[in-house]
């Protein structure tokens, strides 16, 4: 009798639990997003610590260091636009560019912000050579002038054409308090980050929260979100539990690293939230190494072409969320639209195409050509959930027309070291997005340590493809640099280098109260500055 | 005694230096060049002259029984090196996470032990009777899923359906209970089974029998039972307290917890080589102090163990 007097107590227990949280649930989150109505504070989440945010260095979130810190210029949908510099000009010959700055603009610090301290930041990075060095523009420029307290010019070796996308960049070429530099640099870490932008940084707990908070000086329009918090949260079950408690207010990132397609489908249907998706930011292919195996004849990478089915991956695996790319660089990308043709899924002519290369199907369904299968590996960073997801859509597709391919999984050091040795038969191909595509990517693959350089190397013309990037870069006539591009991206095309997949996107969960959610043009920025909650 | 101990204590130079020498040479077995890694982790794309230069700042250009010699020289006097990654000191990095894992730990060691106590002595009482099978089925439940889910769950009911606890973090003070309480089931049921059975089992002794015959309250009795079963549990439990800070790896991911754990998870995915070779080490070292403590503790108990050793 006293026994089960227990059992009941202890069941009582239980049932009362499961009550309170079948009626307490929603309540709880509800009345959170309700009291976000006030400008006070935005909580992001984030896998990663924002770390060392030195502008001039790699350390640190971007994100973080875009709140901060300023250029010259920047980058935006309707093309570059001032930033601290109000306005510039461009010499006839292209090689020297002067900048007119912003007067009365401080740091954070007191600081003045002038000629002087423009010239010593652009010096550190120029000085700094190993670190910046994938720039382009670091090597191209030849000296920097303080002409007066509010003029300052760069003066280049070629008439680089990227100099003010690059400029534009959220790193390096952003400006840190000359207080800030440690021993007259900032390569080896700074002091304090102060910059001129819309945020100081007011609190950093290493990998538990940093606070940001309104720059009360700050030069141009305030932002009207007084702090925000960036929270640290490594898992992404977590994040997504935080959000329903109403503990954070935003989510934010692109090729799934913050929600996954299936949490933002989800978030969706629930209709709770509010979900934004970008433009096309990037390209997602798959690049086929001309150098290696079957891959390396002409008529196997056409054939794969036909062979792989992209509707259902962008349908299937990517929830619809990223649009099926017919082209390496979706034609939204400057200098990219050149009338280039896609290749649409057809198996049978994958079949012939392989048939006419001599590959012969054998009695077990894969094909053959002097006594070898024609077998494939394709090498995805282990760490990638949906890349394996893709892999496997594209074996079947493959197994289709007789391709074996073999998937295989790598640690990320491992999966970059692959990259550079050019082991691999296919492998992901993820461009950078705007505004580092075209120039900046296309630049890359001259670059023996990308995959791009590896792979392109059996190419005929992989040598004239290399000179016509250096020149491209330095090509002052506007319409000689589209034909370029033009010659450039149509020989990639017609030799089937890359498997165009989708375009990537950006997307964004919030709850209902944050308005003024949008997009940069780089995939690495997060216009907080354009937040505010509804009142 | 003091035999016994200095004894004790020589024999765990060579373990130690075995750990040492393992927790080196694993980073070097790897494919990938530290160096290179070094400069990837900052974004620097490698070439040929800078993976030089780099190998030269890390000292990797030194013979590898120099570099081990300085490693482990500057290791024991707490110089772990620098991160590749953000290139502060690993010791300082260590030393700010550490009291977090110790914290969250020393919470869930008072879980472990007043569960554990509480539902085995429980047990014990009413062995094999409704309350003694519940019990034990639910520490079964409990311990048998692995711990992100059952973190996940906690999370889900205590947290967003209940409003109890923060969802992760360490901002507030009733942030720990929910980590802690993950952390611990795993060890509960060991301690529970390993409590009821001692208990179980001292229940049949003649001493037992003679306490009933002179008449003594049951309450005294139960007490007399559970007090000589307790020191076969200290012994397990000397051995649980690295496992725990150990066991913080996966708890602390989930919720956010800013201890050693997390800094050895983010190092493993940077491949940031000074913190996992120094993790190693500390974590090799713990297990091998504890183990010789318990010894120490269990021999100063028991002489025949001395005289054994």
């Amino acid at each position: 009798m006293h026994t089960s007097r227990k059992v009941y107590t202890l069941a009582l227990l239980i049932s009362i639990l499961l009550v309170l949280s079948a009626c307490t649930g929603t309540e709880a989150g509800n009345a959170e997003q309700t009291s976000k109505a006030s400008n006070a504070e935005l909580v992001f989440a984030s896998t990663k610590d924002i770390r060392d945010i030195n502008p001039h260095l790699y350390a640190g979130e971007m994100p973080a260091q875009n709140m901060v810190f300023e250029s010259l210029i920047i980058n935006t949908p309707e093309g570059i636009k001032p930033a601290l510099a109000e306005k510039w000009d461009i010499s006839e010959d292209g090689t020297t560019y002067t900048f007119y700055l912003h007067k009365d603009v401080q740091f954070s610090d007191g600081e003045a912000f002038n000629a002087e301290a423009v010239k010593l930041n652009i010096d550190a990075v120029l000085e700094n050579v190993e670190k910046n060095s994938w720039l382009n523009l670091v090597a191209e420029i030849k000296e920097t002038k303080v002409i007066d307290d509010s003029t300052f010019q760069i003066v280049l070796k070629d008439p680089y054409y990227p100099t003010l996308e690059e400029l534009g960049l959220t790193r390096p070429f952003r400006f840190i308090s000359p207080k800030s530099f440690v021993d007259g640099t900032t390569a080896n870490g700074v002091s304090s980050y102060a910059g001129t932008g819309p945020y100081i940084l007011t609190e950093h707990k290493q990998d538990q929260y940093a606070t940001f908070t309104v720059n009360e000086n700050y030069w141009g329009d305030k932002p009207q979100i007084q702090t925000i918090k960036w929270k640290v949260m490594p898992d992404h079950q977590t994040i997504l539990l935080a959000l329903e408690k109403g503990e954070v207010d935003l989510l934010f990132g692109s090729d799934g690293d913050m929600v996954d397609n299936e949490s933002f489908k989800v978030l969706t249907d629930q209709g709770k939230y509010s979900t934004v998706i970008s433009h096309p930011v990037g390209s997602r292919a798959i690049v086929l190494n001309t150098n290696r195996s079957a891959t390396r004849e002409p008529q196997v990478r056409e054939a794969l072409m036909y062979a792989i089915h992209k509707q259902i991956i962008a349908d299937g695996i990517l929830n619809g969320t990223e649009q099926v790319a017919d082209t390496l660089l979706s034609t939204s990308v400057p200098y990219a639209d050149v009338g280039l043709e896609g290749v649409q899924y057809d198996m049978n002519k994958a079949s012939d195409l392989l048939t006419a290369a001599g590959w012969i199907a054998g009695s077990d369904g894969y094909r053959y050509k002097d006594g070898n299968k024609l077998e494939l590996t394709i090498y995805y960073n282990s760490d990638n959930a949906q890349e394996r997801t893709i892999s496997e859509s594209m074996q079947n597709d493959l197994k289709q027309v007789g391709i074996a391919l073999n998937i295989v999984g790598e640690e990320k050091q491992a999966y970059l070291d692959r990259q550079k040795t050019g082991e691999f038969d296919l492998m992901y191909s993820l461009s950078w997005g705007l505004p580092y595509d075209p120039q900046t990517y296309v630049s890359s693959w001259r670059v023996p340590s990308h995959a791009d350089y590896q792979a392109q190397l059996g190419l005929e013309k992989k040598e004239w493809l290399d000179h016509m990037i250096t020149d491209l870069m330095v090509e002052q006539n506007e319409e000689q640099r589209e034909q370029m591009y033009k010659e450039i991206l149509t020989y990639i095309h017609q030799e089937n280098v890359y498997i165009p997949l989708t375009y990537s996107v950006t997307k964004a969960v919030h709850i209902k109260a944050l308005q003024g959610v949008g997009f940069n043009v780089s995939q690495y920025e997060i216009p907080f500055e354009k937040m505010y909650f509804e009142e | 005694m003091g035999r016994y101990v200095i004894k004790r204590i020589l024999a765990i130079i060579p373990v130690l230096i075995g750990i040492s020498f393992l927790a080196f040479i694993l980073i070097h077995l790897r494919t990938s060049d530290p160096a290179e890694v070094a400069l990837r982790v900052n974004q620097v794309t490698p070439t040929p002259e800078m993976v030089d230069a780099m190998r030269e700042t890390l000292g990797l250009d030194k013979p590898f029984l120099t570099r081990y010699v300085e490693w482990i020289g500057n290791s024991i006097q707490g110089d772990f090196g620098i991160s590749y990654v953000n290139q502060q000191s690993v010791g300082e990095q260590i030393a700010r996470a550490l009291p977090a894992t110790l914290k969250l730990s020393a919470v869930a060691l008072i879980i472990i032990l007043t569960i554990s106590i509480l539902i085995g002595v429980l047990s014990a009482i009413y062995e094999n009777r409704l309350v003694d099978r519940l019990m034990r089925a639910l520490v079964f439940i409990g311990t048998a899923m692995p711990s992100f889910w059952i973190g996940i769950l906690l999370m889900w009911l205590f947290a967003v359906k209940l409003n109890w606890f923060p969802t992760s973090g360490m901002e507030q003070a009733s942030s720990v209970i929910l980590p802690a309480v993950t952390l611990s089931l795993v060890f509960i049921s060991t301690y529970v089974r390993l409590i009821r059975n001692n208990m179980v089992q001292n229940k049949t002794e003649n001493y037992v029998l003679y306490a009933r015959v002179r008449g003594l309250k049951e309450r005294t009795i139960i007490w007399k039972v559970f007090r000589n079963s307790l020191q076969l549990s200290i012994t397990a439990l000397g051995m649980s307290i690295p496992k725990l800070i150990a066991g913080t790896v996966i708890v602390e991911n989930i919720y956010a917890w800013p201890g050693i754990g997390r800094l050895c998870v983010t190092a493993i995915f940077n491949s940031d080589f000074p913190i996992i070779q120094a993790y190693i080490l500390i974590m090799g070292v713990m297990f091998v102090v504890c183990n010789l403590l318990v010894d120490l503790l269990n021999s100063a108990l028991d002489p025949r163990i001395r005289r054994e050793g």
